[in-house]
């Protein structure tokens, strides 16, 4: 054979061989693994950062579609102007609960989440033609709504330190979609926290927060302790008062969990039917209910397929407060645990059992 | 006499796409090398095999599992086939391809801490340092980690 067909048939050839090598995820051939031990990086260094996570923390729920539902209980909704306390029963409590969380910048350095919620609670009155309390006909007609803003930014100060602020600006009320209320109604929270992160398995932080969790506005202290064992089996997912967990890890698509939330928010009634003191002088209030329940429970997380998993929660819903204020042009005011500004309602709920499942899609 | 020009011709075109080849060859190798994540807790070789690029663990800070002080293996892969395969040796990125503008594209990484692979994008930005970036379907739902490149091993 001539070299200029050697050399045509070698060019043609070659790339075939080269081709059709095939890979495997277990790499066969023997290798002295020891030669990698000592070895320096080119550039001199690298800045390391904490790690937003933990070693067998639960993933991120970046998008979950998801139903909640309270069985039955009594709310006795107190005097209010001319009208006289009153008891109702309600067979449910129940609705849509659609969020995303989408990471903006997710680095070493910076980790900026944005997301969005739409809650939807309706309250399933028994008798409700016969109930004659504002508070109680507002509900039986009409739904309690969230829509919120969020954003959360992680900054690793250093390998071992961080901080984590959370925002979050809602519209709550009893608005019609797509009227809604206007937006100085809304409520603003936000946390601020600085922490550390010892090792691989530990994240503790302490900070402050402005949250309406507990209903009515407030300013307490917040922590954050994330915890896996060594064997990855058992650990903690708290961030305290807002939620409390220990988890028990099957395997890390399998997850059960025990604890509490708190969950809550100020929200606008009378929206759709303005709510009058008393029919003598007609004043109308602008009424919010600060609703806050703490919620004793039992998750379990799954894969179901991919990034698809499953949440289900069971649990005992303990009222913390229903009360409701007068907010005049939608200013809120302080209370805290020492004020004295006078109740407009005081309410009283018993407490149901109650189940939420989900499907959420997570985070890498 | 026109046979000659001919091949004349067919070697000046074959040296011309394999000089071609070679120039962007040079560029798309450079992510051949070891890399440590910025986690700290291993070293990942990247070699090339046909036309692909492939990374695999050839160091970790903790090679033993803590409470039998046995290699650490591949526990939490979904294939239960392949939970007793070692970390060490283990290919986590798969399939790249060189697609210009010094990145790497279609390609997987796995993540041995929760069984998970993940689509994958790689960019160089500078000689020694590259951006990883995990993702679910579309590039906007994921993670990105930045690795330096280490000195080669003396062998």
């Amino acid at each position: 054979m001539k070299p200029t067909k050697l050399l045509l048939l070698a060019f043609l050839v070659l790339p075939t061989f080269v081709f059709s090598q095939e890979d495997s995820t277990i790499v066969e051939e023997e290798e002295d693994y020891s030669i990698y031990d000592n070895l320096d990086f080119v550039d001199g260094s690298a800045k390391r950062f904490a790690n937003a996570k933990i070693k067998g923390i639960s993933p991120a729920k970046l998008i979950t579609l998801g139903y909640d539902y309270q069985m039955g209980y009594d709310m006795t909704a107190g005097m209010y102007g001319i009208h006289p306390e009153e008891t109702a029963t309600i067979n449910a409590t129940h609705g849509v609960r659609v969020e995303a969380n989408i990471p903006v910048i997710s680095k070493n350095n910076l980790v900026v989440q944005l997301g969005a919620r739409v809650w939807d609670i309706n309250y399933d009155y028994k008798d409700a033609s016969s109930l004659t309390h504002p508070l109680h006909s507002t509900l039986a007609n009409h739904n309690l709504r969230s829509i919120g803003l969020n954003s959360t930014i992680f900054k690793p100060l250093s390998e071992k330190a961080f901080i984590l602020i959370q925002l979050a600006a809602d519209m709550n009320g009893d608005f019609a979609i797509p009227e809604f209320q206007k937006l100085k109604y809304n409520r603003y929270s936000g946390a601020a926290l600085w922490g550390k992160r010892p090792s691989d398995n530990k994240q503790w932080a302490i900070g402050v927060s402005r949250t309406y969790r507990a209903g009515e506005l407030n300013y307490i202290p917040v922590i954050l302790y994330n915890w896996t064992s060594m064997n990855n089996t058992w650990g903690t997912e708290i961030l305290f008062p807002a939620r409390a967990h220990v988890r028990y890890t099957v395997n890390p698509r399998n997850m059960l969990f025990a604890g509490f939330e708190l969950e809550g928010n100020s929200y606008r009634v009378g929206n759709q039917s303005p709510i009058i003191r008393d029919s003598l002088d007609s004043i109308i209030n602008e009424l919010e209910i600060r609703r806050g329940e703490l919620r004793f429970r039992f998750v379990y997380e799954r894969q179901l397929i991919g990034f698809f998993w499953i949440s289900a929660q069971a649990g005992y819903r303990v009222n913390y407060s229903y009360n409701v204020d007068n907010v005049p042009n939608g200013t809120d005011f302080y209370r805290g645990f020492f004020g004295d500004q006078p109740l407009s309602m005081q309410n009283t709920l018993t407490n149901p059992l109650y189940f939420n499942v989900s499907i959420n899609l997570v985070s890498p | 006499m026109i046979t000659n020009i001919l091949k004349t011709a067919l070697l000046i075109f074959a040296f011309s796409m394999s000089a071609s080849a070679g120039f962007s060859q040079a560029e798309a190798d450079k992510l051949i090398g070891v890399w440590e994540p910025s986690h700290g807790k291993a070293k990942v070789k990247v070699e090339k095999i046909g036309s692909k690029y492939y990374g695999k663990i050839v160091w970790l800070k903790e090679p033993n599992k803590p409470e039998t002080n046995e290699p650490k293996t591949d526990q939490n892969n979904p294939d239960e086939k392949m939970r007793s395969t070692p970390l060490r040796g283990y290919r986590i990125l798969k399939d790249f391809n060189y697609t210009g503008e010094n990145e790497w594209s279609e390609g997987t990484i796995y993540d041995p801490e929760n069984g998970n692979t993940y689509s994958c994008t790689i960019k160089m930005k500078d000689d020694n340092t590259i951006e990883i970036r995990g993702f679910i379907g579309v590039s906007a739902l994921g993670r990105t980690d930045i690795w330096k490149r280490l000195q080669t091993p003396k062998k």
